[in-house]
């Protein structure tokens, strides 16, 4: 099976398309259209003759040059046929979306078992069925019937659900993340999380790994699978299903039950995997994962002039086995030299600059003091827009290149106040955050991936 | 006896459950602490073990019908003299005819800790541990980790458990040998991949004591 001819496809086949926006098909050639994907598209449909301005052949079989990749939007029984007939026409994998399978029962499942048998007859990869679709931004494919603008970059996200898919794929475009490839997973019929995750951990394009899962029937190989690509590429999870009795609703969704997630967690923690509790979440720490470099330690510094959001950073923060050490007696000094030997504020870590830290100079000044500690390996440095002080943007760019550190920004602000930031920002390495709970899970995963790779970690 | 050569003669007489005995002589197999028990046929050979072993004994009913012991007042602890061991033996036979039991020394009192094998339905066999009584039924402080374990895996368990401090030691109170508990947790592991016939391992209670642990009640499920 070829899963890199499915993501980097010659041409692609969107078999079942329609000419009028309110159906599926018609969404799917929009979207592999506008994403930027240079090969021959081949809208296939028994009737139309033009589509978006594209030529319809009226079955695969007309289609002038070979396929790699054919996009199914017709109805569950139609699309086991139309997977038969890809199968013998050499086609190297499809993506279903039709839902209507084992996920409704005895009579859904034998359809999925025929729909299995025919890809696997011809070593087909199989995306779904049930599904939104699949992205590579690599190759300027959107193969999902939402239509969307794309960020590529080095992440890469599996979801077991569209919806909450589209949460992050809507989210990291928020926050100015990047992606590289996506995949709706589906019923997981011929390929499995862990497939994907093998793939992803050879794609040359993607550097940290976001999955979002509710439940598996293979959990045993998925976290083996996970453990091994984490030695590698950071992973971190998002797994719904927390609460006993959502089983049959999980279960009714993609064909698997969600399970007990307390085994779940535990065994997420038995093999190391970063687990978080929400699509934005899951959004922030593949942002730092993808952004920042991985800190030596796990002391973390926090810089503020407003004392609130650093004590719910550190809430978070210290739930993850980070730390937050005192100061040293130099460091002290270094930041009298910033405030005066007599400041209003408690000299500490986190510190807080108080009236002194609203000005991005001194910022810089303090924050360099903090970097130069050497207890502390990461600084996460807090600011609130402000109509006439700007964010210290510069001076954290600049400090995070000096001390080859990890530095997050927390801005107290709406994208809208910080679009301009948080670019020079994030191509700085210094991912940008608009609530301190982001940041601290944006850290966190820093110091998790830091400590995993082996890299020597003080405290306990 | 040999681990398979028993298993199959449970599976011989149609049961899927080992009897407490049983149980624990497969788990000493392994090397696991348990507190040993001698089988009685009847009340003078209870009142022979008792007299053997010392007091005070426990005394519990040995039977495939009844599962659930002290639910079913088939658990007769802190017997004290031979007199208490014939009104126990006497009790039971009253309810379930002339039974065999189990008589074991009573053990010393300690921390009293739960361990156990489940069979998850995505993750297989998964390995499971608790402080004993309310601690796991009532507030679920439970740890879980997919077996095979390592020895970091048992250690990680224990200390994850919201009650630790009760096994650490605390207000002067010395703690319990983590290293036994661990090492039951392990070999409840080995137990498992050595013998894939097992299926479900429940040790409640198993007694922790700052110097060693004592597997007190067993019950041991095989396919």
């Amino acid at each position: 099976m070829d899963l890199r001819a499915v993501f980097y496809p010659r041409a692609v086949a969107v078999v079942g398309v329609t000419d009028t926006p309110d159906r599926v098909g018609y969404n799917l050639l929009e979207s592999v259209l506008s994403g930027g994907y240079r090969g021959p598209v081949y809208p296939v449909h028994p009737r139309l003759k033009e589509v978006q301005g594209l030529k319809v052949y009226h079955r695969l079989e007309d289609v002038p040059g070979p396929v790699d990749l054919a996009v199914i939007g017709l109805n569950q029984h139609a699309t086991v046929e139309a997977v038969e007939t890809c199968g013998r026409l050499g086609v190297k994998g499809v993506v279903c979306v039709a839902g209507g399978y084992r996920e409704m029962g005895d009579e859904g499942k034998e359809l999925e078992e025929r729909l299995v048998a025919a890809a696997r007859r011809y070593d087909m990869a199989l995306i779904g069925p049930n599904t939104l679709g699949m992205i590579n931004t690599d190759a300027g494919l959107n193969a999902t019937f939402y239509p969307m603008p794309l960020r590529p970059g080095r992440v890469s996200f599996l979801s077991q659900s569209g919806g909450i898919g589209l949460m992050v794929l809507r989210k990291a475009h928020d926050e100015g993340l990047g992606i590289n490839k996506w995949v709706g997973v589906g019923n997981r019929s011929v390929l499995e999380f862990a497939d994907y995750l093998e793939y992803l951990a050879e794609d040359p394009g993607t550097s940290v790994i976001g999955v979002f899962m509710e439940g598996i029937d293979d959990a045993r190989r998925f976290v083996q699978t996970a453990a091994r690509v984490a030695g590698t590429k950071p992973v971190v999870i998002y797994k719904a299903g927390r609460a006993e009795g959502v089983n049959y609703a999980a279960l009714t969704h993609t064909g698997s039950m969600a399970g007990s997630f307390a085994v779940f967690r535990d065994i997420c923690r038995q093999f190391d995997l970063f687990l978080v509790a929400s699509a934005s979440e899951l959004v922030a720490a593949c942002k730092a994962l993808a952004c920042a470099p991985l800190p030596r330690g796990n002391g973390v510094g926090v810089l503020t002039h407003t004392a609130g959001p650093s004590i719910a950073l550190l809430d978070r923060l210290l739930q993850h086995g980070c730390r937050v050490p005192e100061l040293r007696p130099e460091t002290l000094d270094k930041i009298k030299e910033v405030l005066g030997p007599n400041p209003p504020v408690v000299l500490k870590n986190p510190l807080d600059g108080a009236g002194q830290a609203f000005l991005p100079e001194p910022y810089g000044r303090l924050a360099a003091a903090l970097l130069e500690d050497p207890q502390i390996h990461l600084l996460v440095g807090i600011h609130c827009l402000h109509r006439h002080w700007r964010f210290p943007s510069r001076e954290l760019a600049d400090l995070a290149a000096r001390y080859q550190k990890p530095v997050l920004a927390c801005y107290v602000s709406t994208w809208e106040g910080a679009r301009e930031d948080r670019e020079l920002l994030q191509e700085a390495g210094v991912p940008v955050y608009t609530s301190p709970e982001e940041a601290a899970v944006g850290a966190a995963a820093l110091v998790h991936y830091g400590r995993r790779r082996g890299v020597s970690v003080c405290g306990p | 006896m040999d681990p398979k050569k028993m298993i199959a003669t449970v599976r011989a007489a149609g049961r899927h459950v080992l009897l407490e005995d049983e149980a624990k002589s497969l788990l000493s197999h392994m090397g696991l602490p348990v507190n040993l028990c001698a089988l009685a046929a009847g009340e003078e050979e209870a009142v022979a073990a008792a007299e053997t072993l010392g007091y005070p004994v426990a005394v519990k009913v040995r039977s495939p019908d009844v599962i659930h012991k002290s639910d079913a007042g088939g658990v007769w602890l802190n017997l004290g003299h031979a007199e208490a061991v014939r009104r126990a033996y006497r009790e039971m036979a009253g309810r379930w005819g002339p039974v065999a039991v189990t008589v074991q020394p009573m053990a010393a009192p300690g921390v009293e800790v739960i361990a156990g094998v489940a069979r998850d339905p995505q993750f297989g066999p998964v390995a499971m541990f608790g402080l004993g009584g309310i601690f796991t039924e009532v507030l679920r402080d439970v740890a879980f980790r997919m077996i095979p374990l390592e020895p970091k895996d048992a250690r990680a368990m224990i200390t994850q458990i919201r009650g630790y401090r009760l096994l650490a030691g605390y207000r002067g109170r010395r703690g319990v040998d983590l290293t036994a508990l661990e090492e039951i947790l392990l070999g409840l592991s080995e137990l498992v991949e050595k013998i894939p016939e097992v299926r479900e391992v429940d040790l409640n209670p198993v007694i922790a004591y700052p110097d060693g642990a004592l597997i007190v009640d067993a019950r041991i499920t095989v396919a």
